[in-house]
């Protein structure tokens, strides 16, 4: 199980709302999606998928849609907002500052 | 967007719970169906991806909490449960809750009746089209100019020469009127006044333009409530004649119940302005001279700022062209609503009202705070348990104001039923007691609205800050092992808070106490205040129409109960003010500045003898003697002393000079510059008006009862009232209009009436005050009795006397209820300290006694008694406690 990363407390959101720029999705789908983009680096723990759908949408920043999956399965199908697109450009960048950070620190050791 | 996502996504969690819950539950279940199918897919049985799927997912029930959590719903469902939770607390013990509601309900209530007159003076903005459109064009205030106000000229030049108002009418200041027999109050007003308010009669019809002409029929606009109050809502009202003033006026119209004219209160009528003449209202009998005022309806573009540059222009250059100087206080607008026009000054009216009822409400809620703090060691074992399986303090201190959040939105509820029916009676009290001579009192009980209910529920909030906050704080401040162990800690009481509480309930009493004491010994001593002249039997006659004089001269003489007939000038109440000094060679008239005034007064010979003032030295005047210029007079004997004080003043030669700018009007008679003083008359103190003193009068001048402007004064045999009818038909029959005949006693009663008013308040609150103290500290001392039953069981075990541990609970009570009525005292003292160094102090401080120290002493006592009385049951059935079962019962 070494070669999972469980997400990083904080990123999570980032990865949702990266994840569901393109297209909505459920949250099955989002899982999956980050697992199969990260080549399985990256896991998303269920019990915390969820909660932190449900507190984006909260936030106004995703709402949710029922919808008929690929596999003609009932989901719930989450969307960006106009405010959900501006939140991941902050998200992004606040990410590139903090991951260029710990490069440099890295670095420089 | 966004605000509408956050919008959509908050109230679906909040009101549509159960589909939301369902939502939820359905999601994840999709999810480990997806995620079992994808484990099917990798070839795995149906049960056993299951199963798996199960298991990498998690507690479904853990997940669906965090996502309930992450609504930010879990606030509103714990309010909910907060809610609940008190609701089944107040059904265990209902007493607490209703004695809570009550005590709070009453002092809201209380607080009510005085903000919703407040209310509707500052708000209740009048029933005109677009009120915020219209202002009244004024002068600024200046501390020491007159203000300046406009004539029919101006008020013409200005329609004419401005373009800042779409229109402007112009009003008469209110002027009394007798309207058949009774006394009304109206305006006079341009024609194009109910235009330019938008507003129209309900029955019949406004102004219309002719009407304002020289020689159209005289008419008036009824206001609502004068047609209902004088005129019973008869609707063959219109096209009558109605004398005012000896005018005979047609009614044209009626106007809508709401509609006040732009006036606090409505008028009771409304005439066109060239009626002025008819009113008295006109001097030099020039009809353009009359004082009016100005209000205007804002033209469609223009600004206020834009509309006050452009009349300060307009009033600029009118002052230039006819070669004034520039005006010295420039133009402004005044907004108009129908609400009081200095809002401020209104408030600081209410300040001391305020006060006093919010008083009741601040003693309430100590009584209440006290139980609270009672309550909390009763619950000491609930509440520990509580904190025991993890509940946070905030938590429990919260729930704790929950509940008497809800406590006081229902006292709330109580204190506006309360509110509604102290107006009612306090206004049908003073409509019913106001004696009818005094005049018409406009009375109406306001209305509530919005803002009440916005002022009570604020006033309940901030209430249960104040009673609730420290109570719940106390009550988590537990030794957790004990109390759970049931080890109920027996000290845990706030003494010093309580103490606190009771002295603060004292003060409170003691302030309205000592306050209803020195009204009722202020109205008493103007009661039975002798003013110098007889009352007893007394009648005046005021002339209200002179061409009728010689019919009432007639109706009088041939009234046999009259004793005797005199006249006076002013009328009884009235005073003229000159400055008198002993002539010296040529009076310079330069010396008069800045000397002592004297009241002095016109009277028939028969005077002296009717209102029963002796002439101590010299004589009274004769009958040839009856008229000023006649140039004798009689002073009073402190004249007398102060003018000549090493003479005899009989026969000496007294100077008299107007006032400097004194305003004379037309009525004030010709004094002859000196006259020689023929007699000495005793010394009368007056009545009092309001602090006003009157009659009062130091120099005396000769004038006949045919003297136009004089009121007649009567002496008659038997009780006054009878007469008083008598002559009042008599002269009814003739004329509604030609007289008023009042007797004096019912002058005198003018005073004690205004008096009795905030003594029967500030009573009634001292009551309720002291009411609620008395209960509270009866409470506080049983409770503490109860509480200690063992340590006294102990005490009287040991060999304590019955008798020192009475005397121990007394005592107990003693410390604040001492403070309390010291700090009490000492602010009602300091209050009226206070008020004699205002502006106001020489009417009040004439007519309220402030240090009245019998009023002091018997409030204070009173109280003192009433704090005995509470403690005295409790402090008995300590003395009583059987050692025995006491020590037995742990």
């Amino acid at each position: 199980m070494s070669d999972h990363t469980d997400v990083l407390q904080g990123t999570l959101d980032l990865l949702i709302l990266k994840t569901i720029v393109l297209e909505p999705m459920h949250g099955w789908a989002i899982a999956q999606r980050i697992q199969q983009i990260s080549h399985d680096l990256l896991r998303v723990q269920q019990g915390s998928l969820y909660p932190a759908l449900h507190r984006l949408e909260h936030q106004g920043w995703i709402t949710a849609e029922w919808g008929a999956s690929e596999n003609n399965r009932r989901a719930r199908f989450y969307s960006l907002t106009r405010a959900g697109r501006k939140q991941l450009a902050v998200e992004v960048s606040k990410w590139e500052r903090l991951s260029a950070g710990v490069h440099l620190v890295l670095q420089g050791n | 967007m966004r605000i509408w996502h956050m919008l959509r996504a908050r109230l679906q969690s909040m009101f549509f719970r159960s589909r939301r819950e369902s939502d939820l539950h359905e999601e994840l279940r999709l999810h480990i169906q997806h995620e079992s199918a994808r484990l099917q897919a990798t070839g795995m049985g149906p049960d056993q991806a299951r199963l798996q799927a199960l298991r990498t997912f998690g507690g479904v029930e853990s997940i669906e909490e965090a996502c309930r959590d992450a609504r930010g719903r879990a606030w509103l469902d714990g309010l909910l449960g907060d809610v609940r939770f008190a609701w089944r607390s107040f059904r265990r013990t209902p007493l607490v809750a209703l004695t809570i509601v009550t005590t709070v309900g009453l002092g809201l209530g209380l607080v009510t009746v005085v903000f919703t007159p407040l209310n509707s003076l500052m708000f209740r903005v009048d029933e005109v089209r677009n009120p915020y459109e219209l202002f009244a064009v004024e002068r600024e205030r200046a501390a020491n100019a007159e203000p300046a106000r406009f004539t029919r000229a101006l008020y013409d030049a200005f329609l004419r020469e401005t373009t800042a108002f779409s229109d402007a009418f112009a009003q008469t200041p209110d002027v009394d009127a007798w309207v058949d027999g009774r006394r009304m109050e109206g305006a006079l007003v341009t024609t194009n006044f109910f235009d330019v308010l938008g507003v129209s009669a309900t029955h019949g019809r406004t102004f219309l333009a002719g009407d304002d002409r020289p020689g159209a029929a005289p008419v008036m606009v009824l206001s609502h409530r004068a047609w209902v109050r004088h005129f019973s809502s008869d609707p063959g009202v219109l096209g009558r004649t109605v004398l005012v003033n000896d005018t005979p006026l047609h009614v044209i119209g009626v106007m809508p119940d709401g509609f006040r004219g732009l006036k606090v209160g409505a008028l009771d009528f409304w005439s066109p302005l060239s009626l002025a003449g008819q009113f008295h209202l006109a001097h030099d009998d020039r009809g353009d001279a009359t004082d009016l005022g100005l209000i205007g309806r804002l033209a469609p573009g223009f600004t206020r700022d834009q509309a006050i540059a452009q009349i300060q222009t307009w009033d600029t250059r009118r002052a230039v062209e006819r070669g004034a100087d520039r005006p010295s206080v420039p133009l402004i607008l005044e907004p108009r609503l129908g609400t009081v026009p200095q809002p401020l000054e209104a408030v600081a009216l209410f300040v001391p009202l305020f006060f006093a009822f919010g008083l009741v409400l601040l003693i309430g809620c100590a009584n209440v705070a006290n139980l609270l703090f009672a309550r909390a060691v009763a619950r000491q074992r609930e509440i520990g348990v509580r904190l025991a399986i993890g509940a946070s303090r905030r938590r429990i201190v919260w729930q704790l104001i929950v509940e008497s959040l809800l406590l006081a939105l229902a006292a709330a509820a109580v204190g506006f039923a309360i509110s509604r029916a102290a107006l009612a009676v306090v206004v049908s009290v003073v409509t019913s007691t106001f004696p009818p001579d005094f005049g018409d009192i406009r009375l109406s009980i306001p209305a509530a609205d919005w803002r009440v209910a916005l002022f009570l529920v604020s006033g309940a909030v901030i209430s249960t800050l104040f009673f609730a906050l420290t109570p719940a704080l106390q009550a988590t401040r537990l030794d957790l092992v004990r109390a759970i162990r049931g080890d109920v800690a027996r000290d845990a009481r706030p003494g010093r808070a309580r103490d606190a509480l009771v002295a603060l309930q004292v003060t409170g009493s003691t302030l309205l106490l000592v306050c209803a004491a020195i009204f009722l010994r202020s109205s008493w001593a103007a009661a039975t205040v002798d003013p110098g002249i007889r009352t007893a039997d007394t009648i005046s006659i005021a002339v209200l129409n002179e061409e009728r004089r010689a019919a009432i001269l007639d109706i009088v003489t041939r009234e046999p109960s009259v004793a005797s007939m005199s006249a006076s000038w002013p009328g009884l109440l009235g005073g003229h003010t000159a400055i008198a000094q002993p002539a010296m060679g040529s009076p310079d008239p330069a010396s008069t500045a800045g000397k002592p005034t004297v009241q002095y007064r016109l009277v028939s010979p028969d005077y002296f003898d009717v209102v029963g003032v002796p002439i101590v030295r010299g004589r009274a005047f004769r009958n040839d003697e009856r008229t000023p210029s006649a140039a004798v007079a009689v002073v009073s004997e402190r004249v007398a002393r102060d003018l000549w004080p090493a003479a005899d003043a009989v026969g000496q030669v007294l100077h008299l000079a107007p006032e400097v700018g004194a305003q004379n009007d037309d009525a004030t008679p010709v004094l002859s510059p000196t006259a020689v003083v023929v007699g000495v008359a005793r010394e009368t103190t007056g009545f009092r008006l309001g602090g006003v003193r009157a009659n009062a009068v130091d120099v005396y001048l000769p004038t006949t009862a045919e003297t136009a402007g004089t009121t007649l004064v009567l002496r008659v045999h038997g009780e006054p009232e009878g007469t008083r009818r008598t002559l009042a038909d008599r002269m009814a029959a003739i004329d509604l209009n030609m007289a008023e005949v009042r007797t004096l006693q019912t002058l005198m009663r003018m005073e004690s009436y205004l008096l009795a008013i905030p003594f029967w308040l500030t009573l009634a609150l001292g009551a309720i005050a002291l009411l609620l103290t008395v209960s509270g500290l009866f409470s506080v001392l049983s409770y503490l009795v109860a509480q200690r039953t063992r340590d006294i069981g102990v005490r009287i075990a040991l060999g304590a006397t019955r008798r020192s541990v009475g005397a121990l609970v007394l005592a107990s009570s003693a410390r604040p209820v001492a403070l309390g009525l010291i700090v009490g005292g000492g602010l009602t003292a300091a209050l009226g300290a206070v008020l004699l160094a205002s502006p106001a102090a020489e009417s009040i401080g004439s007519s309220v006694r402030l240090f009245d120290p019998v009023a002091y002493t018997v409030s204070l006592l009173c109280i003192v008694m009433a704090c005995i009385c509470a403690a005295l049951v409790p402090a008995l059935r300590a003395s009583r406690i059987d050692p025995m079962r006491a020590l037995r019962q742990e």
